[in-house]
């Protein structure tokens, strides 16, 4: 058979149009007769042209005129020709797998869809939405569209691979050869076009220049194209100016990243502050900077500082001791070697600091003993007390000529005594006794303070300040006369006379002050059976007394749970003492103690301790009195502000009361007569949750050297130098200097700190405070 | 010492906290930068001893105690300190060793957080992660019944309106010039919603302002912002960027007379005026920004003096019924810009809101409702008013647009809605369920404050301290050294990914429902929920 034959395949067939199942097989058919030239009267039918691979490696042409339907040369194969006469419908060479189609008019939307080999020739326009999804394969040339007029919408959306050539001649598209945004996710190929375009996707495409490899391409099978088409008489005129041409190629994956948007940066100074002014929104509020910042900073950005607080707060030893007693920086003296100065620095307090603080104090410091918070034994301050007996007189001031009258040379009046002779002044103490030292010299026992000891330091202050001895009991003209000849007039008289018992036959009774000063003096017979009434510490002096005295059956009684504590009812226990309460005295008589229930308690001596009064007839009506004692305000200055009151005299209390009371009337007579402003303990107490005992041994026990009790110290507020927070500081911001004055301070280098508060967390003493930074504005 | 210490009722362990401080020993290398970061002291440096008892084998010798100390991490546990769970430990740390963990079991710290007879405040959110909205499918994907669009190729025309539309006959008489053209903006759907100068920190307020005038005038997206009340800056008010700026009016009146000052200098008309009545997260409660916080730059903003509390209270004083308020308010607000500005008023939600929709209906100055739902955010209030107060915004909105569906007005007068907007991160998907519950527009405010600014926040009860000017991210904060680790264009660029990245998911919601060319409002046949009640109650499918 001659393969050149044409046959002519009708899509009509008696007058009836014949169905694209049926022309499609003819048409194969056809080919595997061996016809390879075909031409077809289309009438609408689907897809001709296309799966014609059944040639046997031959090209086969296939010329169609009429109507032809959709997708002419779909699925076309190579070696396919396929010419349309007329205008062509939708989606010609649609999935083309290598046919070449030459379309002579216009071709409706969808040409060259997910073509992806062969050509596809239009001699007009198309529509919308050609060469879309259109492919390359490595294995085969890429596929191409040509189209001599323009393209419309959506033109190579997802466009994958293939060159399109607009060319952009005598088309219905005017202005605007490409259609309304062409390249929309396309990935691969090139589009050559003639003309205008408006606006491409510029997120997927971009224009390039031609280059010569591209120009030679295209005048190269522009020829081929236009051939195709009967128009080769157009080439010159497509061909002779380059620069009308333009090229539109996918953008590279790495360049879709870096979007063309102008850098927020290069906005803000161009836009924003060009349209606001420097600085922004607020530049012209605010003159602080407010460029970005690191979170984690330092200098004036940190959020908080440390700030090294040494003895910026007491120590609950010192600030529970009512002397005022710097206790901690006694045992760091100590620490230091400088035990000679912590001994000697008591004396700046007070003039008893063996007396009291070794023997006869109950040490409120070490019942507030941080350290007793975990358990621990508090540092043993009567070990120091007890060394102080050593302690060389301190240096008083320059004499100021002024006298005050100490009435009383008790503990009260001698600790005013003794801070007024420090500060330069000239006490004066009047005393019906002949020896100094009140109560401590006449009635505490001797069983509670060495006679050296007492004897030691009462001698120390009676050398130091000028007695009177009154021969007769105060009155309010000697007092008058007193007052009138000092600069201030102190009032110790003490509490002197004994509160009486309301019940029948105290006549039989003998008062504790009484008991006491006769027992000291060994000038008492006690018998063998003792009731004392009134179970204070009081009471149990006199239990101790009477048993040293020979008493065997020593009975305490109260009404009330006993109130004493510490050593002295330690030692009245000891002695075999019994405690009734609660009981009531109905009456004393010669056998003894009679009880409300009807008991009566035998007895040889009956002492009554149920406290004293102080004797106040002296008193001239210009001091006022309230329940018994001396009135006076937080500083101990009476009514008449020439006269002060303390100790006994004004409420009953510790020696150590007594003295710290002395401190401040002596503190408050200083500043009035220099006319300074009284600066007396203004110190805060340390909170006692910043000290860390961690570091101490919880199987410490107490011991008895004096350099032990000192490293045993916490150190409460008072920095002990240990360097910790040099060492922990994970910024090595915090340094120790040696200060030029002596003495050595911890310093922050706030260039280098972070603020993290780890100095405060670590400090054994509570001395890193951190605090929140000043406010920037 | 605490185990050993007095206790008090409030005296809690880690135990009994929300938020427990996890922290590996062998890990730390302490470096101090967790204790210098946390922003409520909620961990610190702590001294610790460890006892070792050393025992030879055979016992023939006498035991003995070896003691060493070790310095760690410690969780504070009194209540001001106690952890909200930020974070920023874990941030900072180099080594990964700290990090704070949920309490599985109910704290105990909620019994405390009321000393000295003061209820807990706090700032943050409602602590309800349930959202309805998440709940809500868009069930109508147009497979071959409509032509189906592609979210990436095709253009969308996602804008709403803003402002009064008039009815066909009247708008044509109103066009001739016979009568007053209500003014009407076309905006975007998404709205950053009312957040004042002073609850943001400079930094934030900025770095918002600056993305969306990087939206509109580089990306071409009309975004709108609310001032919030708190004022305006001088400079924003003389800017062209003014009209992307919706000015809030609240009851504090805060910044108005700057405001008022600056009309004569404008170079553009705001986008809007917002006057509020209410908001979703604290219905019924009042504003109240500390005299701590009102620094110099506060003060002039508002126009105030420094350093004195300014309560924002619950109610407006001189109004005292809905005809009053409307009419009152949207008149005299109208009236500062020459009748050029759209007015509406912002409510939050309630049973009440279709009273004042229906007199906003009746009023023709009436440019929208903005309805704030419970799930809303705010920068401080009572506990309780933000975890049980407030109305959710789904059935509200519902209710408000059927209304004007019955009225016959639902194409003249917008709806917006807000309050827990991408509670869970679902942003568009819950834009697209209340523009199709019958929103035009949707107001954003947490959701933005996490995504274009890093808030921690969480329906956790996690950080939420708005209100104590401690924000880690400088979010919340008038501190500079807070707010200055946040940085402008940053949130600024945040703020357009935001934006852009919402475009996207909406259109990818949008696009199957061959919906283009108009925001499908109310177009309640396209969503469905599992839960047939919610169904009913809000007519829409039930899906199951």
């Amino acid at each position: 058979m001659n393969h050149q034959e044409k046959i002519i395949i009708s899509g009509m067939e008696d007058g009836t149009r014949i169905e694209t199942r049926v022309l499609e097989e003819r048409i194969r058919k056809a080919v595997e007769r061996g016809y390879l030239n075909i031409e077809v009267q289309a009438f609408g039918q689907h897809g001709i042209g296309g799966r014609l691979w059944n040639t046997g490696g031959k090209p086969v042409q296939v010329s169609i005129h009429g109507y032809p339907g959709q997708r002419i040369g779909s699925m076309g194969s190579p070696g396919t020709y396929i010419e349309v006469h007329e205008s062509a419908s939708d989606d010609v060479g649609w999935l083309n797998a290598g046919a070449t189609i030459v379309v002579h008019g216009d071709a409706t939307n969808g040409v060259a869809n997910a073509m992806a080999q062969g050509k596809i020739y239009v001699a007009g326009d198309i529509g919308a939405r050609g060469m879309t999804m259109t492919k390359s394969n490595p294995r085969f040339d890429p596929p191409q569209l040509w189209v001599l007029g323009g393209v419309g919408d959506s033109f190579a959306e997802f466009m994958a691979g293939g060159i399109a050539v607009v060319c952009g001649l005598g088309s219905h598209y005017r202005g605007n050869i490409l259609g309304h945004r062409p390249c929309v996710g396309m990935v691969g190929g090139k589009i050559f076009f003639r003309g205008t375009q408006k606006n491409f996707s510029e997120k997927d495409a971009k224009l390039v220049r031609i280059g010569d490899g591209d120009w030679e391409w295209l005048t190269r099978n522009i020829r081929e194209f236009l051939e195709a088409i009967d128009r080769s008489d157009l080439f010159d005129i497509l061909t002779s100016e380059r620069s009308a041409w333009q090229l539109l190629v996918s953008l590279e994956p790495h360049e879709r990243n870096g979007t063309k948007r102008m850098p927020m940066d290069r906005f803000r100074s161009e836009v924003w502050e060009t349209e606001l002014g420097r600085g922004g929104l607020i530049g012209d509020l605010l003159t602080i900077d407010r460029s970005p910042v690191p979170v984690i900073t330092t200098g004036e950005l940190r959020r908080f500082v440390p700030e090294w607080q040494n003895n910026k707060y007491l120590s609950p030893c010192q600030a529970y001791c009512p002397t005022g007693i710097p206790v901690q920086k006694r045992w760091d003296l100590i620490r230091k070697g400088e035990v000679d100065r912590a001994i000697d620095l008591a004396l700046e307090y007070t003039p008893f600091p063996a007396t009291v603080c070794g023997y006869l104090c109950p040490n409120l410091c070490m019942d507030h003993c941080t350290r007793g918070e975990v358990f621990l034994p508090s540092v043993d301050i009567t070990v120091l007390g007890k060394a102080s007996v050593e302690a060389h007189d301190p240096t008083p001031l320059p004499p100021t000529g002024r006298k005050i009258a100490v009435i009383g040379g008790g503990p009260a009046g001698l600790s005013v005594a003794w801070q007024l002779w420090m500060s330069g002044h000239e006490p004066v103490v009047y005393d019906r006794s002949k020896k100094l030292g009140g109560k401590i010299a006449s009635v505490i026992p001797h069983s509670r303070i060495p006679k050296e000891v007492f004897a030691h330091e009462i001698e120390r202050i009676s050398e130091k300040v000028t007695q009177v001895h009154m021969a007769e009991d105060l009155t309010e003209e000697t007092f008058r006369d007193i007052r009138d000849a000092h600069d201030f007039t102190v009032i110790a008289v003490g509490a002197q006379t004994a509160r009486e018992l309301r019940a029948k036959g105290h006549e039989h009774t003998v008062s504790a002050l009484e008991f006491l000063q006769l027992a000291k003096a060994d000038a008492i017979q006690v018998g063998r059976q003792v009731v004392v009434i009134g179970a204070g510490n009081v009471g149990c002096d006199i239990a101790t007394e009477a048993h040293r005295l020979g008493a065997q059956d020593i009975t305490l009684i109260d009404i009330q749970e006993p109130a004493s504590f510490g050593k002295e009812r330690a030692a009245a226990e000891e002695i075999g003492a019994k405690f009734l309460w609660p009981v009531f005295t109905k009456a004393i008589t010669a056998q003894g103690v009679e009880l409300a229930s009807g008991e009566i308690l035998p007895a040889d001596l009956v002492v009554v301790s149920i406290g004293d009064k102080p004797d106040l007839s002296f008193l001239p009506l210009s001091i006022d009195v309230k329940d018994g004692f001396v009135r006076v305000d937080e500083r101990y200055q009476t009514s008449d502000s020439k006269v002060f009151a303390m100790g006994d005299s004004v409420r009953p209390g510790l020696i150590t009361d007594a003295i710290g009371a002395g401190r401040k009337v002596a503190r408050t007579i200083d500043a009035l007569l220099k006319g300074t402003e009284e600066t007396f303990d203004q110190l805060g107490v340390i909170d006692t949750r910043t000290v860390r005992l961690e570091y101490y041994n919880p199987r410490d026990e107490r011991p008895t050297d004096i350099q032990a009790c000192s490293f045993q110290c916490a150190s409460c507020g008072g920095c002990r130098d240990c360097g910790l927070c040099e060492a922990l500081c994970p910024q090595q911001a915090i340094s120790r200097r040696d200060l030029q004055q002596g003495g050595y301070e911890y310093v922050v280098d706030s260039g280098l700190c972070i603020g993290c508060g780890f100095c405060s967390g670590a400090c054994p003493c509570g001395i890193w405070e951190l605090r929140e930074n000043d406010p920037l504005e | 010492m605490e185990s050993v210490g007095k206790i008090h009722p409030s005296t809690l362990s880690a135990k009994d906290l929300h938020w427990h401080i996890l922290w590996d020993k062998d890990k730390c290398t302490l470096c101090g930068r967790c204790t210098a970061v946390c922003p409520l002291r909620a961990i610190e440096l702590g001294v610790h001893q460890k006892r070792e008892i050393t025992v030879k084998l055979g016992l023939m010798e006498k035991p003995g105690n070896v003691y060493s100390v070790y310095h760690g991490i410690d969780q504070v546990t009194e209540p001001a300190h106690a952890c909200i769970g930020c974070g920023m430990c874990t941030q900072v740390c180099p080594n990964s060793a700290i990090y704070p963990v949920l309490n599985e079991e109910i704290d105990k710290l909620r019994y405390h957080t009321n000393s000295g007879g003061e209820p807990r405040r706090r700032g943050g959110r409602r602590n309800d992660a349930g959202s309805l909205l998440d709940r809500i499918k868009f069930i109508r994907i147009s497979m071959l019944t409509d032509p189906a669009l592609d979210a990436g190729r095709h253009e969308f025309e996602l804008r709403t309106l803003l402002g009064r539309i008039l009815p066909p006959e009247e708008m044509i008489e109103a066009s001739r010039g016979n009568s007053w053209m209500p003014p009407v903006r076309e905006i975007y759907p998404l709205i950053i919603g009312a957040m004042s100068f002073g609850a943001l920190s400079p930094n934030m307020w900025e770095g918002l302002q600056m993305g969306v005038a990087y939206l509109n005038e580089e990306i071409g997206m009309p975004v709108r912002i609310s001032t919030g009340e708190g004022g305006c800056p001088p400079r924003l008010l003389r800017s062209r960027f003014l009209k992307y700026v919706i000015l809030q009016i609240a009851s504090g009146y805060f910044g108005w007379d700057e405001i008022i000052h600056a009309l004569p200098e404008m170079k553009e008309d705001p986008c809007a005026i917002e006057i509020k009545y209410g908001q979703g997260a604290k219905p019924g409660d009042g504003g109240l920004l500390m005299w701590y916080k009102v620094n110099k730059l506060i003060a002039a903003i508002r126009g105030v003096p420094e350093g004195v509390s300014l309560p924002s209270p619950p109610t407006h004083q001189t109004k005292y019924s809905i005809e009053e308020s409307v009419a009152k308010m949207i008149q005299s607000m109208y009236m500062a810009w020459g009748f050029r500005v759209p007015v509406y008023p912002k409510i939050s939600a309630t049973t009440t809101s279709l009273a004042v929709l229906n007199n906003l209906a009746r009023n023709p100055y009436a440019a929208a409702l903005a309805i704030d739902g419970e799930d809303g955010g705010t920068g401080a209030a009572y506990n309780v008013s933000m975890n049980h107060m407030g109305h959710p915004i789904a059935s509200n909105i519902r209710d408000a647009y059927l209304n004007l569906v019955k009225i016959g007005k639902q194409n003249e007068i917008p709806v917006f809605a807000g309050g827990g907007v991408g509670k869970n991160g679902n942003l568009a998907a819950n834009a697209a369920a209340l523009i199709m519950l019958g929103a035009s527009g949707i107001q954003i405010g947490k959701y933005i404050m996490q995504a274009a600014a890093g808030c921690v926040g969480s329906e956790t009860d996690r950080c939420n301290i708005c209100n104590i000017g401690r924000c880690p991210k400088g979010i919340t904060s008038q501190d500079p050294r807070l707010y200055r680790r946040l940085n402008p264009e940053d949130v600024a660029q945040r703020v357009v990914d935001v934006f852009l990245s919402f475009d996207s998911e909406l259109k990818k919601i949008l696009a199957p429902l061959g919906r283009s060319t108009s925001l499908p409002i109310g177009m309640s046949d396209a969503i469905g929920i599992d839960d047939y009640h919610a169904a009913r109650r809000l007519q829409i499918k039930h899906v199951v």
